[in-house]
């Protein structure tokens, strides 16, 4: 070879390997050899499978004589991902092409390897770092979650109490009644399927509350929006009863549904009813009135939380959206961030409008899911 | 005013909690009546009715201490005994000063409430027959002329007949007559008894 090509093929960037039609190498060049850890003089005259693994390895001589008698060809002028073994063993991927070289007689092979360990490496990192950012995304949401919750935990705890009351009450109202000399068995019986359902009644609160507690991997389901509210407002309830608010729910009927994570929007929506009660607080209880509302309007599927406050102060209004803007002292500004990129990642808007005559409305639309109806 | 039978009145805006109580005041006999919301036990309530309030503190709309406050300023009299879902120490405190007749925390042993309910109806019945008793003296001093009123007020301060004459330009003669009409429309059987009834209704006999 003459000096001109062998440097030449020395500043090549790839691996190139030349082979004969019997699979020993004939020319490594410079980069092969920094990419295998082998000098050109201790593989030349070695068969190529040497660079490879298992079971590449014992089978390299049968592709040879494969594509020698039949023409085949399986990778020649077309390229691909193979793995490739250094001298210490290690195996590395490596894209390769490779050509048969024009007019040799007997056939030899020219091969091109270019190491994909970097870009690998790279890949890998993208991909664990947006895993990352979708971990701290849940764990943010789920915390946020917990923290709404937190705020809550008065009136769940006063929404567990009315029906253990109930049942305490009907239980010793019932004993009483069986106990007299004419037990009105009528009452006693009526006292006990109460206390069954007030029993039932706890334990959906506490269901409830369980599935928003869990830290969950996010899912998408076939959601009946109303369902996923009529859940919530189990809960929500209390909340509104502790803080003397009324709380009307109209929710459309024959609504399509949506695609979601039902714990998200449940969460989105007790955010949403949070900062409401938070906005009527100031108002004698009786002008206290949130309407949490489904209808359908141009194909998606809408639901507003509408409070009778003061309304929103047209200097936040701009930032109402954004992280760590926040009017209230205990607040952390994250509520209706979070919310917001909840709503986005259902491919769906959540925004605000003042409501007439006073007061706010904040609503989410949700895509529907065409042609599937409840 | 006409004997009933008094009624506990229950208002909770819960339909469990409320049916639960309705059904123990009838476990014991009593009669009661349960109402969904503050409203509406405004609506029901007859003040001529005899009776207490068993009150939810947290309602919607208009609130257990809303509700005190509006029967404070309307001057009916019903002993309240609150029920509340949580420990709330202000809230207690605020509905004990405004007159509560007590607080009690949900849930309770059926024992608590009805002793609580039993006292409540007890001091209602004595007030009710209270003030009965006094409205019926007011009427009873209506009757009297104004020179009557006079020689009431001067004879229940303690003065002599022969005194008060002097005082009001009569005959003791004259003053033994009126004071025997006054004894008479009063229907007090002493002059000690002529006083308690004074002292029972204040100011009514100061300005003659």
């Amino acid at each position: 070879m003459n000096g001109e090509l062998q440097a030449l093929l020395d500043a090549c960037v790839d691996a190139v390997i030349i082979i004969d039609q019997r699979g020993l190498i004939t020319t490594f060049n410079a980069t092969a050899c920094r990419m295998f850890g082998y000098r050109s003089d201790e593989v030349s005259g070695r068969n190529v499978s040497m660079l490879m693994p298992e079971p590449d390895t014992s089978q390299h001589d049968a592709y040879l004589r494969h594509h020698l008698l039949t023409g085949e060809a399986h990778v020649i002028g077309i390229g691909r991902e193979v793995s490739a073994r250094r001298r210490d063993g290690s195996v590395f991927p490596a894209s390769l092409a490779v050509g048969r070289i024009a007019n040799s007689e007997p056939a030899c092979f020219v091969g091109f390897l270019h190491d994909l360990t970097p870009r690998r490496r790279e890949e890998q990192q993208r991909h664990s770092a947006e895993q990352a950012v979708r971990e701290a995304r849940e764990r943010l949401t789920h915390v946020a979650r917990l923290s709404t919750l937190g705020e809550m935990t008065t009136g769940l705890a006063h929404e567990l109490n009315q029906p253990l009351t109930a049942i305490a009450t009907y239980a010793q109202a019932a004993e009483r009644m069986a106990t007299q000399p004419q037990p009105q068995l009528d009452e006693v019986v009526s006292a006990l399927r109460q206390i069954s359902a007030q029993a039932l009644r706890a334990g959906e609160i506490i269901k409830r509350l369980r599935a928003l507690v869990r830290n969950r991997q996010t899912q998408e389901d076939l959601l009946e929006l109303n369902t996923v509210v009529r859940e919530l407002v189990v809960l929500a309830e209390s909340d509104a009863r502790l803080n003397n608010v009324q709380l009307l729910i109209e929710l459309a009927s024959d609504l399509p549904r949506v695609l979601g994570d039902a714990v998200q929007l449940q969460q989105v929506m007790l955010n949403l009813l949070r900062n409401a009660i938070d906005a009527v607080s100031g108002l004698s209880s009786n002008a206290r009135t949130i309407v949490l509302r489904t209808v359908l309007i141009a194909g998606q599927v809408e639901l507003s939380v509408t409070d009778s406050g003061p309304g929103i102060d047209p200097a936040i209004r701009e930032r109402l959206f954004e992280a760590f803007a926040t009017t209230k002292p205990e607040g952390t500004g994250l509520g209706l961030a979070i919310s917001r990129s909840i709503v986005e990642s259902h491919g769906g808007k959540l925004a605000w409008r003042a409501n007439q005559p006073c007061g706010s409305c904040f609503y989410l639309t949700l895509p529907a899911v065409s042609g599937v109806h409840p | 005013m006409k004997a009933t039978t008094p009624i506990v009145y229950i208002v909770d805006d819960d339909e469990a909690v409320r049916g639960s109580l309705r059904m123990l005041m009838r476990s014991v006999g009593l009669q009661a009546q349960a109402l969904g919301s503050a409203r509406e036990f405004l609506d029901a309530y007859d003040r001529r009715q005899s009776g207490c309030l068993v009150l939810d503190v947290r309602m919607p709309q208009m609130s257990g201490l809303e509700l005190q406050q509006q029967l404070n300023q309307r001057g009916a009299t019903i002993p309240v005994i609150f029920i509340s879902g949580h420990g709330d120490v202000p809230m207690a405190v605020e509905a004990m000063q405004h007159g509560a007749f007590d607080f009690l925390q949900k849930p309770f042993r059926d024992q608590e409430l009805l002793d609580r309910v039993q006292r409540a109806l007890a001091l209602d019945a004595q007030s009710r027959a209270t003030s009965a008793a006094e409205a019926q003296i007011r009427e009873r001093l209506k009757s009297l002329t104004p020179r009557e009123l006079q020689v009431m007020r001067l004879v229940t301060l303690g003065k002599a007949n022969k005194v008060v004459g002097a005082e009001l330009g009569v005959s003791q003669r004259t003053v033994e007559i009126h004071r025997a009409h006054v004894m008479e429309k009063m229907q007090a059987r002493s002059l000690a008894e002529l006083v308690r009834m004074v002292l029972d209704t204040g100011d009514a006999t100061q300005k003659p």
